[in-house]
């Protein structure tokens, strides 16, 4: 899908995403923007390279050659789990979502229903084996007001379908958000129909106390 | 439900067309995405030998560059190990015209050092692996394999230049694992320093034009 996305996330994350050092998360994030954005999938490839050519120049170690023999056991076995294939799968994703928010909304939801976050909010929340984030879908109804909000924590945010707006931009599918912690905003959902984003949002910082045990502060957030 | 009506419509192309396109082009010269495909197309066993007899010690080589929470002392011939069935696997879905064999191979080891690392460091039930992120059905590329090679090659060479300050951070992050924070915890440095040797780097390789080139 090639929609013309105005909002990316910007290139030190594509490389952490390249690199595989992008925390879950944000990882879900960026994957789910690139299903939209082919600018950012080109320049993705070419990050790739640099791993590619830093893997060539990589320090090579002997191998024993029971390794070889044990690859050839394996794959002779037909005993090997079946490796997942984009294509099929992607006919199936009835949805058409980005893949991994399809596979989180398959098994992971917290409740298999939305539930109402505010008059024009409902939320699902996705269990993703982290604790940093809580990482749901919004869905704004069409026209709908959010309260006006600030951001504790660090929140990414994509459009996967309609679009909404806020002071500065009106934001459509594929658009990639950060806030920062102390950024104001107040989202309306575009009049012309419902808006679903997929967002990800950081708890408040933690603190310990000096016997190092975790304090909790007053979370509004639920990481999964 | 969360149910919504998006359809997804997926470009799809059959391998004839592929190969047709690859001919047509200048074709990829390297040996290493010959055999490979020939892997794909043929499951051909010696060309797969010898695929593993390259990149059997590279990929050796990358688990023990890693620094993750989650290393332990057998990661090496585990990886090598699980990226060659991963190979082998998935050879015919390689499209010569997106990446050369060893960046295909490259983001294979990638995903799978990550999820071994991951599993081994995490107690919990992760619903998601790291090849899920990258699973994009294969679309057509909207640019040529001979741009492909340019962009290769010219990130081959100024890889070799890069100032040591830059090249240390690219080394942290691709071969050790580490995000750009942890980068900066150990370097010492402000993180924004780090970014910005990043986007220097970038730069400099013509993987970004400028910075204003994002907006």
């Amino acid at each position: 899908m090639n929609t013309t996305t105005h909002f990316h996330p910007d290139e030190t994350m594509l490389m952490e995403f390249s690199a595989g050092t992008l925390a879950t998360a944000p990882s879900i994030c960026v994957s789910a923007h690139l299903h939209f954005c082919s600018q950012c999938k080109n320049q993705l490839l070419r990050l790739n390279q640099i791993g590619s050519q830093l893997l060539s120049e990589a320090q090579p170690m002997a191998i024993d050659d029971s390794t070889f023999d044990a690859v050839m056991e394996k794959i002779d076995s037909g005993d090997l789990p079946a490796v997942s294939n984009a294509r099929t799968e992607s006919a199936n994703n009835s949805l058409g979502f980005p893949y991994p928010v399809s596979k989180l909304v398959k098994n992971s939801l917290v409740s298999q229903t939305w539930k109402r976050l505010s008059g024009s909010v409902d939320i699902a929340r996705f269990k993703t084996g982290q604790q940093e984030f809580e990482v749901a879908l919004h869905k704004i109804c069409a026209g709908g007001k959010t309260p006006k909000h600030d951001h504790q924590g660090l929140e990414y945010t994509v459009v996967l379908k309609g679009s909404f707006s806020d002071e500065n931009a009106v934001y459509r599918e594929g658009d990639f958000l950060v806030r920062k912690p102390g950024d104001v905003h107040q989202p309306m959902g575009a009049q012309n129909g419902e808006c679903i984003c997929l967002s990800a949002l950081s708890a408040p910082i933690k603190l310990t106390n000096p016997l190092g045990f975790l304090m909790k502060p007053w979370l509004r957030i639920n990481p999964m | 439900m969360l149910s919504t009506k998006t359809p997804n419509s997926v470009k799809q192309r059959s391998n004839g067309d592929r190969v047709a396109v690859l001919k047509s082009t200048e074709k990829r010269s390297d040996q290493w995405s010959e055999l490979l495909i020939a892997v794909g197309e043929n499951r051909d066993r010696q060309a797969f030998a010898k695929l593993f007899r390259h990149f059997g010690p590279l990929l050796k080589g990358f688990a023990h560059a890693s620094r993750n929470e989650g290393w332990f002392p057998g990661l090496g011939d585990d990886l090598v190990q699980e990226v060659m069935i991963k190979v082998w696997q998935k050879a015919a879905g390689y499209n010569a015209e997106k990446a050369s064999a060893t960046t295909w191979i490259y983001t294979v080891a990638r995903n799978c050092r990550i999820d071994m690392l991951r599993r081994k460091s995490n107690t919990q039930h992760l619903p998601l692996e790291n090849e899920d992120f990258w699973h994009e059905p294969d679309e057509e590329t909207p640019i040529s394999l001979l741009q492909q090679k340019r962009s290769e090659d010219k990130v081959q060479e100024s890889l070799a230049q890069l100032p040591k300050e830059q090249d240390e951070i690219l080394r942290k992050v691709y071969l050790e694992g580490k995000s750009h924070a942890e980068a900066s915890a150990e370097l010492g440095l402000p993180l924004g320093t780090v970014k910005s040797r990043v986007r220097l780097a970038l730069q400099k390789m013509q993987i970004i034009v400028s910075a204003e080139a994002q907006e």
